[in-house]
């Protein structure tokens, strides 16, 4: 049978076509019940499996609508709800409406147990519904909805008898199901008549209509999508990405495309309830009225709430009369949503002055997301613990967005409950490998067969070893150097061969695309690949045979290569050595063994690289990255120390960068247009500004219009008195760097390619496969250029390779960000037991507060000037702060005390005070072992 | 278009013929051939329409445009006419073969519908002198079997009587125009067509003068008038064709011939064509299926 | 906000169709009186005419005349209002000399070309509806015409299409399908000896693919052939019943 789609669309250019679809109506769709006589096809309803309702006595299906699937997809998610009807009208709607949640949808449907079931009702001769006159393409859905259910119990009658309840809150659709004599009840209902599901009514998202707090109205109405459009056409608006200060929760920025400057929003009006990553459409602000960021650290806290509003709007008042001029940025206001980007936060119970009050705050622990309302009767139980929760909505009545209890992950402080916080506040892959994967890994034992001797070159006897960090188990390359016969020498690096392992399309590679990038975190690794391949088959362990990728050169004495070339190999790495080991051989002239005079010529080569790679102006960037001493019993850090650079560190990383550039040569000339690269965009150079001042003040004339002037010019700023300057100005340099990023060759100009850190024109990653999907992409695009294996499909879509690439870029950050969280949750731990005065450094100077790093520790510490005692006086231009005669500027050195403030148990926070340079009333004492921390409050009246 | 050569024993026994009343396939002077016809057999246009006569078939789409009037007539929409003779119809028409052929109906749709009173242009005006429905009425010959003017014409109206044009909301938002097309494919606007002309062909044979000519008719017809009737007779254009010519009193009464048949030819149109509304979407269309 | 998906978890196209599906095909023999051959082809809402004139005079200029073999002349117009966007001209752009080569070849290969030398054969097809596939709508409707007007084949030629979603690859696409950016494969056989006469390709499709997607079409082209031939025996025996009355 057949009937056609007609509609009216609208093209870009404004004109107005008439588009006719055709529309088959089937007879062969299967209802999936697995009693059903009538029907083959897969059977995975059972019915009987149901969770037991007080409703509905006998074996019954649910059916929701849209909305319900949009609203409760945590509920529906609950392993109780089984033998649930996904209608092809809900699953479309539900795609168009929220593509995460369309995600999770297919991921229920394609779990055995829980039993959905997606009948194509659209397709089926039966169940189809025309649209009639009069009609909104809503209610002819909900029609469709009902005329399914209606089928589903027509159909099951004649078997056996099966109810097929309606799950609406829509209590117009309710009414006609009831009318046409369809048993139909809210879902909220029906998770309340649940015999074993109490405690999942928490869960249950509020209905649009619920608010919590009073009527009073505190926010401005957003304006409706149409007239956002329409706005956003004549540019009255500005659509972007909204992105809340971490530092202040009544500050944002909204990203606007092709802007380069974003836009700075200020104040809770004004950020008009958007929260972190929507959408958003904005006005911009009247010139007169521009501002710029307080300077000010606000967060909210557990402890009380937050400053009211007309203090706010006080306070706000008083900045715009003091911005000057030449601070102020473009600033604009929310005028309307146009995306929610709402996903689940983790975040734990404000303690409620109201013992048994139902109607609870979670402070998120996402500092840019604001504290969520939520309803639930467990508040005793969940008090102390991590709880994840969702927004359901945020009405112009409430001060805060409200929504619902999801799922509680542990008790706070607990490590394995702070890691699986962090894990999913970064949204990383980290549950265990599935079956389907595993079931992808070789048999044990695992053999090098003679087949994979033929088609691989014999390396086993070259002096090969490897270099790593101590502890390391996924090694990934291995080096060897060896004289020529011509003079020259060969140099090889060998990869570990993982791509032999995953083959394209497997369940593995899936799920290795997926992630993207092993996790570090600081006592918890969470890998790309299974165990088995990262720490066993494809690491390049000493003294066993493994398969690797290699890359050869001959190089001449004065490190010019004569050629390279590829090739799949298998070898034998001699020894495995960690970077300190390894400078030991160096340096110990009575070694002479192979592997040492290797590793001595590749240390003079690298020498070599390395300052012709300086001379073209790559960077010597610095960051302030740690090491803890983990205590071996306890898993609590006993000891932490910044990471010491070796030469050999400086070694293996040169050979790896020729390593990458020489792969990256190699596959873009083979495959122009689907190469998979990575580019350092040269950032712009606005972005050096604090940079630029900060070196200012000290003398020093940073000179950014190159890499290479850069470079000279960072070489230049020493100060000998203060080893710690420079090192401090890389620091800074680092962070106005832009992101480097993976891409496809075919997507961008040549131009673009550049790789502006390392002063490269293509660069790549090839080096680390086992840690890396990106390596494994290279690993395959260069395994076809020399013939050594089949090309297929995705690899040479440009379209396919952009969007993997998206997605690692994605993982690559959050896995970064993951890292630094994981430090910070770790000097937590290490400083609760402690009381210490460190040397540091102001880095930048904010109104009531000081950012100082401590180089010991690699921490960046907060010391707030918001003493009741004394007054600070902030220079808005200079970047100073002024109390007395002690003028504190950036770079200065400080002594701070850092303490864990223990007065909030379910929340330890770091607290920074200062030691020196002293000032009356506001610093303290150096620490003694028997130190008290708390000071006798001096009673002076607070100016204003 | 099939050829036809007539020896004059053959012309003589059709002007005979006629002056009696009596043509060769028996119908009287005044008398219509059988027409069939089918609306809205082509999903994707806004409006279509087949009609065949004898053996001449022509189909004719409406698709309406949203765009600018004519700076000259700034509150009123604007309606195109093409004509394209294909192939299908006789090989004489491959490539551009059909162009002088087609030109001519063009022009003569474009003359007799160029009338005020006949067909109202304003209603296709969305926006004076910024926007409004420009309808184009593609007609396609398909086949030729004589009298392709008066078919033409009918296809046109039928299909613009058939023409559903969806509608449209502005909305002013600080001096830009907005426009909204409704979603609802129910509501739509239609094209009124009471007053549209049809083109009725008079042939002068001899001294008698016939409408709907036949093939061997046209062979024998030197002069003919073509004119533009609406129902109430008013005549919208008049274009005299044919190699012969003609005197003032036969003129005035090949006109009157005109106005009385096309007031029929336009009242029986409408009949079927409400007729076939009524019948509405039970039917499916058949097309060239039949 | 999210693009259309081709191809459902549960296996159904946009329209409904499973992936090895063709859409409703409905032709028809004879529709014109004065052609020598005439037919008419819906696939789906993809509708064309065909008419066939000859074998006759070489028309025209006399230059064009084949010693050996009959002269086969094609011409593909589409009709102005057959797409969803209005065209300005029926014939003589880019596509459609494109198209009427095309069509000129795959004839040539299936008529018996040397029983009519020094003659010449009008195939002309117009689209009066287009949704994709036109080329193969024309095909499959000249086949019918050039039948009808009694002119000897080969065989008859069937076309269809086909691409490749996802893995797997799906026959008949339609204009939705055809513009998604997917990879259209399109190809004309003679179905008895499964020869292929006509193959065009357009968009990427990477070569361990093609075989399965060829066959694909092919097999298309196949089931094209059985409605054709049902069509052509109901007619024959329709038009005998005629003449013995």
């Amino acid at each position: 049978m057949l009937t056609s789609k007609t509609f009216i669309k609208k093209t870009k250019t404004g004109k107005i076509l008439k588009i006719v679809r055709e529309h088959y109506l089937r007879d062969d769709i299967t209802c999936g019940v697995e009693s059903c006589r009538e029907c083959d096809g897969p059977h995975t309803l059972e019915a009987a499996s149901t969770s037991p309702s007080e409703m509905c006595q006998g074996e019954h299906l649910l059916c929701p609508d849209t909305n319900v699937i949009l609203h409760q997809i945590d509920v529906i998610e609950d392993h109780r709800i089984r033998n649930v009807i996904i209608l092809q009208t809900v699953l479309e709607e539900v795609r168009h409406r929220s593509i995460p949640i369309y995600k999770r949808l297919r991921d229920i449907l394609c779990n055995p147990d829980k039993h959905f079931y997606s009948f194509c009702n659209e397709f089926n001769k039966h169940t189809y519904v025309e649209r009639e006159a009069g009609e909104s393409s809503n209610d002819r859905n909900d029609r469709a909805i009902r005329e399914a259910v209606k089928w589903y119990n027509k159909h099951l009658q004649t078997s056996r008898q099966i109810q097929t309840l309606l799950l609406t809150n829509d209590a117009d659709n309710r009414k006609k199901a009831l009318d046409q004599g369809i048993q139909s009840y809210t879902i909220h209902q029906y998770v309340r008549s649940l015999k074993d599901g109490k405690d999942l009514v928490d869960r249950l998202s509020l209905s649009g209509s619920k608010v919590f707090s009073g009527d009073k109205v505190q926010y401005p109405e957003h304006l409706p999508l149409s007239a956002i459009q329409k706005g956003l056409k004549t540019g009255k608006y500005l659509q972007g990405k909204f992105m809340a200060s971490r530092e202040n929760y009544t500050e944002a920025n909204v990203s606007v495309a092709d802007q380069e400057k974003m836009i700075f929003i200020q104040g809770l009006q004004n950020l008009n309830r958007a929260v972190h990553d929507d959408i958003v459409a904005i006005e911009m602000l009247k010139e007169e009225d521009w501002t710029c960021p307080s300077s000010v650290i606000l967060v909210h806290t557990e402890e009380k709430d937050d400053t009211d509003e007309e203090e706010e709007k006080e306070n706000l008042e008083k900045k715009r009369r003091k911005v000057p001029k030449e601070l102020r940025q473009p600033t604009g206001k929310v005028v309307g949503i146009i995306k929610r980007n709402w996903r689940q936060y983790c975040g734990m119970l404000q303690p409620s002055i109201i013992k048994q009050a139902t109607r609870h705050l979670v402070v998120t622990a996402d500092k840019r997301i604001p504290k969520i309302r939520i309803e639930t009767r467990q508040a005793a139980d969940l008090m102390g613990q991590r709880i994840v929760v969702a927004i359901d909505n945020w009405p112009r009545t409430s001060r805060y967005p409200q929504g619902h209890f999801v799922r509680k992950l542990g008790n706070v402080g607990d490590k394995e409950t702070e890691n699986e916080v962090l894990l999913l506040e970064h949204d990383i892959p980290h549950a265990g490998f599935s079956e389907a994967v595993l079931n992808c890994l070789p048999t044990l034992p695992w053999e090098i067969t003679k087949e994979d001797m033929e088609r691989r070159e014999d390396f086993r006897d070259l002096d090969i070893c490897s270099v790593d960090p101590p502890g390391c188990t996924d090694i990934d390359d291995a080096l060897h150097c060896r004289d020529l016969p011509n003079g020259n020498l060969e140099v090889g690096v060998h990869i570990a061969d993982v791509s032999h392992f995953i083959r394209p399309g497997t369940a593995i590679d899936k799920e290795a695309e997926r992630r993207g990038t092993t996790v570090y975190l600081t006592d918890k690794r969470i890998d790309m690949v299974p165990e088995l391949l990262s720490s066993n088959l494809c690491s390049l362990r000493s003294n066993v045979e493994r398969f690797a990728f290699s890359v050869i050169w001959e190089i001449t004495n004065d490190a010019e290569i004569v050629k390279a070339r590829y090739a799949k190999s298998v070898i034998k790495s001699k020894a495995a050595l960690t970077y300190a080991e390894a400078q030991m051989r160096i340096d110990d002239p009575s070694m002479t063994d192979a592997v040492t005079k290797s590793l001595r010529n590749l240390n003079r080569l690298a020498k070599i690289l390395k300052k012709k790679r300086m001379e073209k102006g790559a960077l010597t960037l610095a960051s302030n990255e740690v090491r803890f001493h983990i205590d071996s019993e306890t898993h609590d850090p006993i000891d932490v120390e910044t990471k010491q650079i070796r030469e050999t560190n400086s070694m293996v990383e040169e050979f790896m960068l020729l390593a990458n550039v020489s792969t990256a040569q190699k596959t873009l000339q083979e495959f122009p247009d689907c190469s998979c690269l990575r580019r350092h965009p040269c950032p712009p150079p606005s972005n050096f500004d604090p940079l630029i001042k900060a070196a200012q003040s000290k003398g020093f004339r940073i000179d950014v219009s190159s890499g290479k002037a850069l470079a000279d010019s960072l070489e230049r700023a020493v100060l000998p008195d203060d080893p710690y300057f420079n090192v401090m100005l890389r620091i800074m340099t680092t962070r106005c760097m832009a992101q480097a990023v993976y891409f496809c060759s075919g997507m961008l100009p040549p131009s673009e390619y550049i790789h502006y850190g390392l002063a490269a024109e293509i660069y790549t990653h090839f080096t680390s496969p086992i840690r890396r999907y990106s390596d494994i992409i290279v690993h395959r695009l260069l395994a076809v250029c020399i013939g050594a294996d089949a090309s297929y499909p995705e690899l040479t879509d440009k379209y396919k390779t952009q969007a993997v690439c998206n997605n690692l870029n994605y993982r690559h950050k959050m896995a970064q960000y993951a890292g630094r969280a994981s430090v910070n949750l770790h000097t937590h731990i290490f400083f609760k037991n402690r009381h210490v005065d460190n040397e540091g450094y102001v880095l930048f100077v904010r109104k009531n507060a000081l950012q100082v790093l401590i180089p010991k520790y690699g921490l960046e510490a907060t010391l707030y000037l918001d003493s009741k005692t004394v007054t600070f006086e902030y220079d808005e231009q200079e970047h100073t702060q002024t109390c007395g005669e002690k003028v504190f500027r950036v770079f200065d050195r400080v002594i701070v005390q850092l303490t864990i403030d223990q007065s909030n148990l379910q929340h330890l926070k770091l607290q920074t005070k200062l030691v020196e340079p002293k000032i009356e009333g506001f610093s303290v004492p150096p620490s003694t072992p028997s130190e008290t921390s708390d000071e006798p409050p001096l009673k002076k009246k607070k100016k204003t | 278009m099939a050829e036809v050569d007539l020896s004059d024993a053959e012309k003589i026994f059709i002007k005979h013929g006629v002056q009696d009343n009596c043509r060769e396939d028996g119908r009287g002077c005044e008398d219509y051939r059988h027409i069939e016809l089918e609306t809205g057999l082509l999903s994707n246009t806004t409006g279509s329409a087949r009609v065949r006569l004898a053996n001449t078939d022509i189909l004719a789409g409406v698709k309406a445009e949203l765009g600018t009037p004519s700076p000259d007539k700034p509150n009123k929409g604007r309606l195109e006419f093409f004509v394209d003779c294909s192939a299908n119809a006789t090989p004489v028409f491959e490539g551009r073969g059909g162009e002088e052929l087609a030109a001519e109906i063009g022009n003569i749709l474009t003359r007799t519908y160029d009338c005020p009173s006949c067909f109202d242009l304003e209603a296709l005006c969305i926006i004076p002198e910024e926007q409004c429905w420009i309808l184009y009425v593609d007609v396609l010959l398909l086949e030729c079997g004589g009298n392709l003017f008066d078919v033409a014409s009918i296809a046109v109206k039928a299909a613009l009587y058939n023409t559903k044009i969806p509608k449209v909301t502005v909305s002013r938002d600080e001096g830009l125009v907005e426009l909204e097309i409704s979603d609802d494919p129910y509501d739509v606007q239609r094209v009124e067509v009471q007053s549209a002309p049809c083109i009725v062909t008079v042939c002068k044979i001899g001294h008698s003068h016939v409408v709907d000519a036949s093939l061997k008719e046209e062979a024998c017809c030197l002069a003919r008038l073509t004119m533009g009737v609406t129902e109430r007779r008013t005549v919208t254009g008049v274009r005299k064709e044919g190699s012969g010519s003609l005197d003032p009193a036969s003129l005035e009464d090949m006109m009157q011939t005109g106005k009385r048949v096309g007031e029929l030819l336009n009242k029986s149109l409408m009949d079927s064509l409400l007729e076939e509304e009524r019948q509405g979407s039970k039917k499916k269309p058949v097309g060239f299926l039949k | 906000m999210a693009g259309l998906e081709l191809l459902s978890d549960q296996g159904f196209r946009i329209d409904g169709r499973r992936s090895h599906e063709l859409r409703k095909i409905q032709c028809k023999l004879g529709v014109f009186s004065q052609a020598d051959g005439s037919a008419y082809v819906e696939q789906g809402n993809t509708k064309v005419l065909a008419a066939v004139y000859g074998p006759h005079e070489i028309r025209g200029s006399r230059s064009k005349l084949l010693q050996d073999k009959v002269l086969v002349n094609c011409q593909y117009s589409m009709a102005t209002f057959s797409t969803s966007e209005r065209k300005r001209r029926p014939r003589g752009d880019r596509k459609s000399q494109e198209m009427t080569m095309h069509l000129q070849q795959t004839f040539n290969a299936a008529i018996l070309t040397s029983l009519h030398p020094r003659s010449q054969i009008d195939i002309f097809v117009e689209v009066l509806q287009s949704d994709g596939g036109n080329y193969c709508a024309s095909v499959n409707a000249a086949t019918l015409a050039v039948i009808d007007a009694g002119i000897p084949m080969k065989d008859y030629v069937c076309a269809c299409s086909a691409s490749y979603l996802g893995d797997s690859p799906i026959v008949d696409i339609n204009y939705l399908e055809e513009s998604s950016g997917s990879p259209e494969i399109t190809v004309a056989v003679l179905p008895k000896s499964e020869q292929i006469v006509f193959l065009e390709m357009n968009g990427r499709l990477h070569e361990d693919n093609l075989s399965k997607v060829v066959d694909m079409a092919v097999k298309g082209c196949k089931d094209v052939y059985g409605v054709l031939d049902r069509t052509v025996r109901e007619h024959v025996s329709q038009v005998g019943s005629s003449l013995e009355t």
